[in-house]
């Protein structure tokens, strides 16, 4: 073998064009179309050197960055093109790649730059890139796992090029975002990728032990393309010499690594010593079977062993699920994950449907709220290709998809779904004629079902069977047919098995005993992953225990951990808050409690008096002792969120009996557009839902068509709007001259640090709000 | 010189939260303490700096930035460099806060002010380090976009300059606001002579028409 099998890419731009006199902090993109001959003779010395591909200059040449330098992204991006391929004239074999740098805005949920709008700014630049002839496209230097999907669909959906994705590193192991090397890996490889690894970042030998574990999660190709060491921070100079530069990036191909290049500091000489390293290097082989697993934003589920799918996101049967869906209310959707996460589960299943609702909305919605909440990866849960679509579009990370069965239209509707966003799916063995009863016929189906998702390209490791569970009461021998079924799955097939659990025990008098023992025979047979609702400790000790027998569980360190916790927990509970009055429940800010009383309260009282006589007072006392100065703002936050508990107990109450609720009113409250800042209004939000006002939470960098159409449609009638600096006062003023343009009769009241009462009337607000308090007494005035 | 977070000062965090001296309790004391030890497991602090020499037109010498407003001239008038200065507590710190405001505001905005309080010294233990690297010469206090007549947008020229989203992670919105929130950006001169500390007063601060302590007849540094 020779350096035939490695590819060997450029180094540094930007270093070398500083060097060629272009000032700190000016666009290095321009010289495209003002000093062509400058960029492609620095290129032309990385070809001199040995590069087989060089990057245009084109990283920050979007439309962000390219605002106001007077060309647009296409000029730019067109005149990088060009400078490579006359950098490359008269060389056979090198190949220019169109470079994608970061948008330089952050995704949400943490930042304010949609995912449409990022895939939209990806777009332009790979039309742009195509059209002007690159021979590939390298997306680079990304810490953002969302940021990088946007970037990958826009050039695969854009393009027939090869993409090859990079992202940068800590020595931690996790980029500035947090993201894992597994989940970079299980993400891209399932996006379709043709190579991917590490640029920027660290130094070669900084970053060998990330190469490492990169090989161990996926088989395609590497790249590694590092700094010259580390920058001095008074200069900007990096610290390593070419020849150590080369020494460290050979030892690269060993641990698998086939393309490799230098980033920030790295010069034609750099290039050079690297040519000469490497030029009886060999790449190793990929392991034949890379870990598989599943993952979110930043942090990866492996599939190695038993690992709990939370069921609890799901309306069947839940009418306080069923309202909040029907309502909109987000939050009450994302806390069921919140405590899903907290009880240990490991993935989350996702089921927002519901009949007459907009599925494929409400799922791309969930999902959203969902993963700026939680972790953990998600499984999506719908009958409908357009949810699952919805839903799989935004995820960020590997999903699963639950689910297919061995009907055709179904296999032909969903799976290519799977295998474009790369989310491992889950098959039902069951088909047009039902669930076989025989466990032989169900096995049969899920090895139709293998095969079918093999053809569409799906690796094996990603195809999960639910061998599908009974009903005891009603079918009583299908219970052994099940277990027989996963045993076969497992040993027949090689592939991994699913089970909705809870199900076994319907009908039948102490649910919890069936199915704990059900779920600990099913372990023993061969199932990965049950789906179960981990709130049940019951149900979470048995796994726990079943990792421990089957030696998952090494040196059982997480059994014992998981007692430990409980031990410590179980004794400040003993505590009696039995002579305890409702209102010195919330002042104290015991939420438990605050509900208990609650419950105690609507034995004797309905619940409009309970919120009338007994919530709302108690609230008061506890707003005037904040406004004296006598509790300070986390101590009324406290008292607030027992109170909600109290408000829990009662809305759960009326839903299960179909009333009307308690509510007092609409409000909508909205951080205005370009402000990022919500805290203050998140206070304000948790008081007037406490004071039985219905909040209708836009967020935050909101549009004033969004308030205005929002106030129209949901008929309301006080618009609570926060501003935190002088520069977005001016979109408050907006929002408000929008809202009145509209005609919608509404009161309008404003808080945030820089308004005062003057101010809030100069811009044409009815009320300013100092705090969440007075917040509340406006409400009070306008709504009742 | 490294980002430094050692621990982060109860007094600030008690400022930002608008804290008048009532009776804190056991329970608020040990909230406190908890958010403060979240914060300092999960921040990862990271900072990025840069010493340019000053033109004579008030312009960075080898940068194509020229720091806007009379104020920052007068800031400078003494200062042969300037040092620009980028520092953050991380996405990770970021979500903590973000993600305690949907299960407990109470905790929310303590890890709010905490935060700011953390940030701050970072920047207070960078400014320490570099007063002792740059001895026997003198600093100013921090100067940031926003303060004075200095507009907001100067950020994004200093975003460039420092090349602060690839070197700490730190972006700007469309509004020229920065996410992580938990992330400061300042200049800092550097002079020969001492410089008196001027950069906190009242005087100076871009609030100080709005400010709600100078509204109770206080400052934030007084209260």
């Amino acid at each position: 073998m020779d350096r035939s099998d490695i590819i060997l890419l450029d180094g540094a731009m930007g270093t070398m064009l500083q060097a060629e006199g272009l000032p700190v902090g000016q666009m290095p993109e321009l010289w495209n179309v003002t000093q062509p001959e400058t960029v492609s003779a620095v290129q032309r010395r990385y070809v001199e050197a040995g590069s087989d591909v060089i990057y245009t200059n084109t990283f920050g040449a979007n439309r962000y960055k390219a605002a106001g330098c007077g060309r647009s992204v296409k000029e730019l991006v067109a005149g990088g093109v060009r400078c490579a391929r006359a950098a490359a004239a008269g060389f056979d074999g090198v190949r220019v790649a169109l470079d994608i740098g970061p948008t330089g805005r952050l995704l949400q949920p943490l930042g304010d730059l949609g995912f449409d709008e990022a895939y939209d700014v990806f777009r332009e630049i790979v039309a742009a890139g195509v059209e002007a002839g690159a021979d590939l496209i390298v997306i680079e230097t990304m810490s953002d796992l969302a940021e990088m999907r946007a970037a990958v669909l826009a050039a695969k959906e854009n393009s027939a090029l090869p993409v090859w994705a990079t992202m940068t590193f800590e020595a931690t192991g996790r980029t500035f975002l947090g993201v894992t090397v597994g989940a970079m890996a299980l993400t891209l490889t399932g996006l379709g990728v043709d190579a991917l690894g590490f640029n920027c970042s660290l130094g070669p030998k900084e970053l060998l032990p990330l190469v490492e574990e990169l090989r161990t999660w996926t088989s395609l190709p590497l790249i590694v393309k590092p700094n010259a060491g580390l920058p001095d921070p008074a200069t900007g100079e990096y610290n390593i010499t070419p020849a150590e530069f080369a020494a460290a990036l050979s030892k690269a191909p060993a641990l698998g690594a086939a393309i490799l290049g230098g980033c920030c500091g790295t010069t034609p000489d750099f290039i050079r010593a690297a040519a000469d390293a490497l030029a009886s290097a060999c790449p190793a082989q990929p392991a034949e079977r890379p870990r598989s697993g599943v993952c979110g934003a930043s942090v990866c589920t492996a599939f190695d062993g038993v690992r709990v799918i939370g069921e609890r996101i799901n309306p069947t049967g839940k009418k306080r699920f069923q309202q909040a869906l029907r309502e909109g209310d987000i939050d009450y959707i994302v806390l069921r994950g919140v405590e899903q996460q907290d009880a240990g589960a490991d993935i989350l299943d996702v089921n927002v449907g519901l009949p007459g609702l907009d599925e494929p909305a409400m799922m791309r919605r969930t999902v959203t709220a969902l993963q700026a909440a939680v972790d953990l990866p998600l499984q999506i849960d719908s009958s409908d290709p357009k949810a699952i679509e919805a839903g799989l579009r935004v995820y960020c990370g590997k999903a699963i998809v639950n689910s297919v069965n061995g009907k055709k239209e179904v296999l032909d509707a969903v799976l290519p779904l799977c295998k474009k966003y790369g989310a491992a799916v889950v098959g039902l063995c069951m088909d047009e004629n039902g669930i076989p009863q025989d466990w032989r016929g169900r096995v049969a189906i899920a090895k139709r079902i293998l095969d079918a998702a093999l053809a569409c390209g799906i690796p094996k490791e990603d195809v999960l069977i639910d061998c599908l569970t009974l009903t005891v009461s009603a079918q009583q021998e299908q219970a052994a047919e099940t277990l027989r079924a996963v045993r076969a799955v497992k040993e027949e097939l090689g592939l991994r098995t699913v089970l909705g659990v809870s199900n076994i025990s319907f009908g039948l008098p102490a649910r919890e005993n069936i199915t704990v023992s059900f779920l600990s025979q099913a372990m023993y047979a061969g199932l990965d992953l049950p789906i179960v609702n981990p709130n049940q400790s019951a149900v979470m000790d048995a796994v726990a225990a079943f990792r421990v027998l089957s030696g998952q569980d090494r040196d059982s360190e997480d059994y014992i951990r998981r007692f430990a916790a409980t031990a410590a927990e179980a004794a400040p509970v003993a505590k009696s808050g039995a002579e305890m009055s409702l209102g010195e429940a919330i002042m104290r800010g015991l939420g438990q409690e605050t509900a208990a009383l609650t419950a105690k309260a609507l034995a004797e009282m309905d619940e409009l008096a309970v919120v009338d006589r007994l919530l709302i007072p108690a609230l008061d006392r506890v707003g005037d002792r904040y406004e004296k100065g006598e509790i300070f703002l986390p101590q009324l936050m406290k008292a607030a969120s027992a109170a909600c508990a109290g408000f829990e107990v009662i809305k759960t109450r009326i839903a299960r009996r179909g009333g009307a609720s308690v509510s007092k009113g609409k409000i909508i409250l909205a951080t205005v557009r370009g402000d990022i800042h919500d805290i203050g209004k998140n206070i304000v939000r948790v008081v007037l839902e406490n004071y039985g006002y219905t909040v209708i939470d836009l967020g935050r960098d909101v549009p004033p068509e969004t308030v205005v159409e929002t106030a129209k449609r949901e008929n309301v009638r006080l618009v609570g709007l926060s501003a935190l600096m002088t520069t977005t006062v001016t979109s408050m003023a907006e929002t408000i001259a929008a809202l009145r343009k509209s005609g919608h009769d509404c009161k309008i009241m404003v808080g945030g640090a820089v308004l005062t009462e003057d101010y809030a009337a100069q811009i044409g607000a009815d009320y300013y709000a100092k705090d969440a308090k007075q917040s509340a007494d406006i409400a009070k005035r306008v709504l009742g | 010189m490294e980002a430094r977070l050692d621990r982060i000062p109860r007094a600030e965090t008690l400022q930002y939260l608008r804290y008048r001296g009532s009776e804190l309790g056991r329970e608020s004391l040990d909230e406190l303490a908890r958010c403060e030890t979240l914060l300092l497991q999960t921040a990862r602090p990271r900072l990025v700096w840069r010493l340019f020499p000053l033109s004579a037109d008030g312009s960075l010498r080898g940068a194509d930035y020229r720091p806007a407003g009379e104020d920052i001239r007068a800031f400078l008038a003494d200062c042969d460099s300037v040092v620009l200065l980028a520092a953050t507590l991380g996405a990770e710190a970021e979500a903590l806060i973000r993600r305690a405001a949907g299960r407990d505001m109470a905790q929310a905005v303590i890890l709010d002010a905490a935060g700011s309080a953390a940030v701050e010294r970072v920047c207070d233990n960078f400014c320490d380090d570099l007063a002792a690297a740059l001895a026997p010469r003198f600093l100013t206090d921090r100067f940031s976009p926003g303060y004075g007549d200095m507009p907001l947008s100067d950020q994004r020229a200093l975003f460039r300059v420092l090349d602060v989203s690839r070197r700490i992670g730190v972006t700007l919105s469309e509004s020229a606001l920065m996410i992580p929130q938990k992330s400061v950006t300042a200049l800092i001169g550097v002079s020969d002579r001492p410089q008196k500390k001027r950069g906190r007063g009242c005087e100076s601060c871009g609030m100080r028409e709005n400010c709600s302590y100078r509204k109770e007849g206080k400052s934030c540094g007084s209260f």
